[in-house]
C-alpha cells in the first residue's frame, strides 16, 4: 500500500494520539492483569 | 480514479494496529495457558435431566454430599429451586476436592461460590459440573446469582472448611 | 443526487417523533435507576411505591426495557433516519414504509408496557425462561423488533434508488455506517425473532407445555451481544462521522472508518457464547472458539479509537493548541455536543477494558452475574452511547424544530458532566463490588450474606446513581424545554457532516461493495454457530414449564 502526500497541511503526525494510546493500554494492561491474577489465586476447577 | 486509490494507513496507526494484535495475542496466551494447561475451565456440558421429575429421581432426589475418597475426594449434589439451595449446609475437610453437580427444577438461577472461581450458571434441564480443592479452612457462601423471582435475594448456602 | 434537496418539515416530524418516544422511554426508564442503586446503598424506597410498583425487580425490568431496548432503538432508528437521507440527498424511497415500521414500534411499546406496568412481566430485559411473562410482553417486543426491521428495509431501498442515480459515487460516511447498523441488527435479532415466535410466544399463550432453557440463552445471546453495537454504532456514527467537524476538524481516515465498519457487521454477531461461558449446555471448545472472535472484534473498536483521536488531535492543533497533549485543551469543550461526545469516549476507555476482561474465557469466571457486569454496561451503552445520544440531542433537537436550544451551552454543558461524575462513582464502585463477590440483578439491602466490607462501595452506587439519575432529568428537561417552547429563537442549523483528509473517492472500492461482505458474514455466522445450534436445536427438550414467580 503505498503512501500518498496529497495536500500540504492536512498531514500531520499524531503523535499526541499515541501517547493517549499507549497510556490506555498501559492502564488495559494493569486492570486487565490484576483481574488475572485473582482468577489465579481463587484456585483451579477442574 | 483507481489508481488513486488506497487505504491510507497512517505509520502511526500501522504501529497501533500492530501493537493492539499483539497485546491480543498475549491476553489470549494468558488465558489458554491458565485453561488448558492449568486447569482454569469453563463448564462445559456434563449431562441432562427432566426438570420435573429431577427432586423425586435420580441423583438430586438425595440431594448433598457423597464420600468418594474420605478426607480427600467428594460429590457434591445440589439441587436448586425458588427460592433455595438442597442443601444450603455443606461441611468438608481441608484439602478436599469437591466437584459441584448443580441443576434446578424450576428456573433459572445462578451458583457462584465465593472466593473460588466456582461461577455457573444454573438451567433448567442441564447439570452445572465445576471443581473445586480447599486447602484452607473457611467458610464460603454460595449465593444464587441469577435472578429467579420473589424472593432471590435470599437465597443462599454455606460451604464450610474444617 | 437530487440538487437542492432539503429535508423536509415533514420528515424533520418524522425523525422528532421517534426523539420523543425515545426520551419518554429514558425519562420513565431511569426513574428507577436511583431506586436501584439507592436500595444498594441501604435505602430501599420500593416499599412506599406499592401498589404502584409492586417490586425491585419490576423496577428493573422496567428500567432495563424502557432504557436498553426501547430508548436506543427509538433514537437510533430516528438519527440514522436523518443520517440516510441527508447523507444521500434524497427523500426516504418509501417513506409509508418507514412510518408502518415506526408505528408498528409505537404499538410494541404500548404492548409490551401494559403487562410490565402491571408487573405481569418482571423478567428483566433478558426474559430468561421459564420465567414466564404475559404472552403480551413478547408479543410487543417482537413488534418492536420487526418494527425497526421495515425501517431499516425503508432505508435499502432508499440507498438502492440513490445507488442507481450515482454509480460509481462513495457512500456518504454517515449513511454507510447506519445502512451497516441495521444489516448488523437484521442478521442479530434473528436469534431472539427465532426465541420468541417458535417458543416463549407459543408457550406463553399455552400452545406448548414448555421450554428448553439453555437453547433460549443460546437463541437469546445470538442477538445480545450484537445489540451492543446495534446501540454502539451509530454512536460511532457521529465519532467518526460528524465529530472531527464539530470539534473543528476533519476525519482522519475515511478508508479505516469504512473498514472498521465492515469488520463490525462481520464480527458482531459470530461470538455471543462469550456470554455464556457459565452455562452448563455449551461445549467449552465452542466457547473458546466464540473467545478468539470476540477478542477480534475488539480490533475494529482500537481502530476507532486511533482514528477519532487522531481526527480530534488534528483539530485541536488547528484550534492553535500546542505540544504533544495540549491540543486536548484547545477542543471545544464549551460546546456541550462536543464535551458529551469527548466523555463518553473516555468512559469508553474504561468500558472497553471491562468488555476485554469479560470476554477472556475463564477470567470470566471470576465476574460473571455480578455487579461489575452491569458496572460494565453503564460504561458502554449508558455512557459511549447515551452520553453520545445526548450530546447528539444538542443539535439534533434545535436542528428538527428550528428552535434554539432551550439552555445556554453552560447549563447543557453542566448536565454533560453530571452524567459523566455520576457515572465514574457508580461504575467503579459497581466494579469492584462485584470483584468482591456482590451479585448482580439482586436488592442486596434484603440479601443475608453481604460483608461489611462491600457497605463502603454500595454507598458509592448510590450516591453515583442520584447523581446520574440528576443529569438525566436535566436532560430530559433540556430537550423538552427546546421542543416546547413557546417564545424562540429562531436558528437554522446544519447537520454537521465532517469532511476527511482524504477525498473519500480515494477510498478503495472494496469498501464500498456489499455482497463479499455480505457472504462472509453468513459464512462466518455458519462456522461460529451453525455447528451448535444445529446441535441444541436437534436435542430440544421442551420440558420446563416454569411460571410466574415473582
Amino acid at each position: 500500500m503505498k503512501e500518498q502526500k496529497n495536500s500540504e497541511t492536512d498531514e500531520f503526525e499524531p503523535k499526541g494520539t499515541m501517547v493517549i494510546l499507549l497510556i490506555f493500554v498501559l492502564t488495559l494492561i494493569l486492570l486487565w492483569g490484576s483481574v488475572y491474577l485473582i482468577l489465579l489465586s481463587r484456585g483451579v476447577t477442574v | 480514479m483507481t489508481d488513486k486509490q488506497s487505504m491510507h494507513i497512517d505509520p502511526y496507526e500501522k504501529n497501533w494496529i500492530r501493537l493492539s494484535i499483539g497485546l491480543l495475542v498475549v491476553f489470549a496466551t494468558a488465558v489458554t495457558v491458565a485453561g488448558f494447561a492449568f486447569g482454569f475451565q469453563v463448564p462445559t456440558p456434563e449431562d441432562r435431566v427432566d426438570p420435573r421429575t429431577v427432586a423425586t429421581e435420580g441423583p438430586w432426589a438425595d440431594p448433598g454430599l457423597r464420600e468418594l475418597v474420605p478426607g480427600k475426594k467428594y460429590e457434591a449434589y445440589i439441587l436448586a429451586q425458588t427460592w433455595a439451595f438442597l442443601p444450603n449446609e455443606i461441611t468438608v475437610p481441608v484439602g478436599a476436592e469437591v466437584t459441584f453437580y448443580v441443576t434446578s427444577k424450576d428456573v433459572q438461577h445462578g451458583f457462584k461460590l465465593q472466593d473460588t472461581n466456582i461461577n455457573m450458571q444454573i438451567v433448567p434441564g442441564q447439570v452445572s459440573k465445576l471443581t473445586v480443592t480447599f486447602d484452607e479452612p473457611g467458610v464460603h457462601n454460595f449465593i444464587c446469582t441469577e435472578y429467579c423471582g420473589a424472593a432471590h435475594a435470599i437465597m443462599f448456602g454455606t460451604l464450610t472448611v474444617e | 443526487m437530487l440538487a437542492n434537496y432539503e429535508v423536509s418539515q415533514a420528515e424533520k416530524k418524522f425523525i422528532g417523533w421517534h426523539l420523543l418516544f425515545a426520551v419518554i422511554a429514558v425519562a420513565i426508564g431511569s426513574l428507577f435507576g436511583p431506586l436501584q442503586a439507592l436500595e444498594h446503598a441501604g435505602l430501599d424506597l420500593y416499599p412506599y411505591l406499592q401498589p404502584l410498583f409492586a417490586s425491585y425487580y419490576q423496577g428493573l425490568t422496567l428500567h432495563g426495557v424502557l432504557n436498553a431496548l426501547v430508548f436506543t432503538t427509538f433514537f437510533i432508528t430516528g438519527f440514522l433516519t436523518l443520517t440516510t437521507i441527508y447523507g444521500l440527498k434524497r427523500p426516504l424511497r418509501y417513506p409509508k414504509l418507514n412510518a408502518v415500521g415506526f408505528w408498528m414500534m409505537v404499538v410494541g411499546l404500548v404492548v409490551t408496557a401494559i403487562p410490565t406496568l402491571l408487573d405481569q412481566a418482571s423478567v428483566l430485559y433478558t426474559f430468561y425462561p421459564p420465567m414466564k411473562a404475559h404472552w403480551s410482553f413478547y408479543l410487543g417486543l417482537t413488534l418492536v423488533v420487526v418494527g425497526s426491521w421495515i425501517e431499516g428495509w425503508g432505508f435499502y431501498f432508499t440507498y438502492y434508488a440513490w445507488r442507481k442515480e450515482n454509480p460509481g459515487v462513495r457512500t456518504p460516511l454517515t449513511t454507510f455506517g447506519g445502512l451497516i447498523t441495521m444489516v448488523m441488527w437484521q442478521f442479530a435479532t434473528l436469534g431472539v425473532a427465532t426465541e420468541i415466535l417458535t417458543m416463549l410466544l407459543p408457550w406463553s399463550l399455552g400452545l406448548i407445555e414448555g421450554t428448553d432453557p439453555q437453547l433460549a440463552r443460546t437463541y437469546f445471546w445470538f442477538t445480545g451481544h450484537p445489540l451492543v453495537y446495534f446501540w454502539l454504532l451509530p454512536a460511532y456514527v457521529s465519532w467518526y462521522g460528524m465529530l472531527p467537524k464539530q470539534a473543528g476538524g476533519k476525519l482522519f481516515s475515511d478508508s479505516l472508518a469504512r473498514f472498521a465498519f465492515w469488520l463490525f457487521l462481520l464480527l458482531s454477531v459470530p461470538l455471543g457464547f462469550h456470554h455464556q461461558y457459565v452455562d452448563p449446555g455449551v461445549p467449552a471448545g465452542w466457547k473458546f472458539l466464540h473467545a478468539v472472535l470476540t477478542y477480534s472484534v475488539f480490533l475494529p473498536s482500537m481502530l476507532t479509537a486511533f482514528t477519532v483521536i487522531a481526527s480530534l488531535e488534528y483539530a485541536g492543533r488547528k484550534r492553535g493548541g500546542k505540544g504533544l497533549l495540549g491540543w486536548i485543551r484547545a477542543l471545544p469543550w464549551a460546546d456541550p455536543v462536543v464535551s458529551a461526545q469527548l466523555l463518553a469516549g473516555i468512559l469508553f476507555f474504561f468500558g472497553g477494558i471491562g468488555g476485554i476482561t469479560n470476554a477472556s474465557y475463564n477470567v470470566n469466571l471470576v465476574v460473571h452475574n455480578t455487579a461489575w457486569v452491569p458496572g460494565h454496561f453503564h460504561l458502554t451503552v449508558a455512557s459511549a452511547v447515551t452520553l453520545s445520544f445526548m450530546g447528539i440531542s444538542y443539535w439534533l433537537v434545535p436542528y428538527l424544530t428550528g428552535k434554539k436550544l432551550g439552555v445556554s451551552n453552560k447549563v447543557a454543558n453542566i448536565q454533560v458532566w453530571t452524567w459523566f461524575v455520576g457515572m465514574v462513582i457508580f461504575s467503579n464502585a459497581m466494579h469492584v463490588v462485584g470483584l468482591l463477590g456482590a451479585p448482580r440483578r439482586t436488592p442486596l439491602g434484603l440479601a443475608p450474606y453481604i460483608p461489611e466490607e462491600w457497605s463502603g462501595h454500595l454507598l458509592r452506587v448510590g450516591i453515583g446513581g442520584t447523581i446520574m439519575f440528576v443529569g438525566m432529568y436535566m436532560y430530559v428537561y433540556i430537550v423538552a424545554k427546546t421542543a416546547w417552547a413557546k417564545n424562540y429563537e429562531p436558528v437554522e442549523i446544519e447537520v454537521p457532516l465532517a469532511d476527511s483528509i482524504h477525498d473519500p473517492q480515494e477510498t478503495p472500492d472494496w469498501l464500498d461493495k456489499w455482497v463479499p461482505w455480505l457472504i462472509g458474514t453468513v459464512a462466518l455466522l455458519l462456522i461460529a454457530y451453525g455447528p451448535q445450534l444445529f446441535d441444541q436445536i436437534s436435542n430440544i427438550a421442551l420440558n420446563a414449564p416454569g411460571g410466574k414467580v415473582w
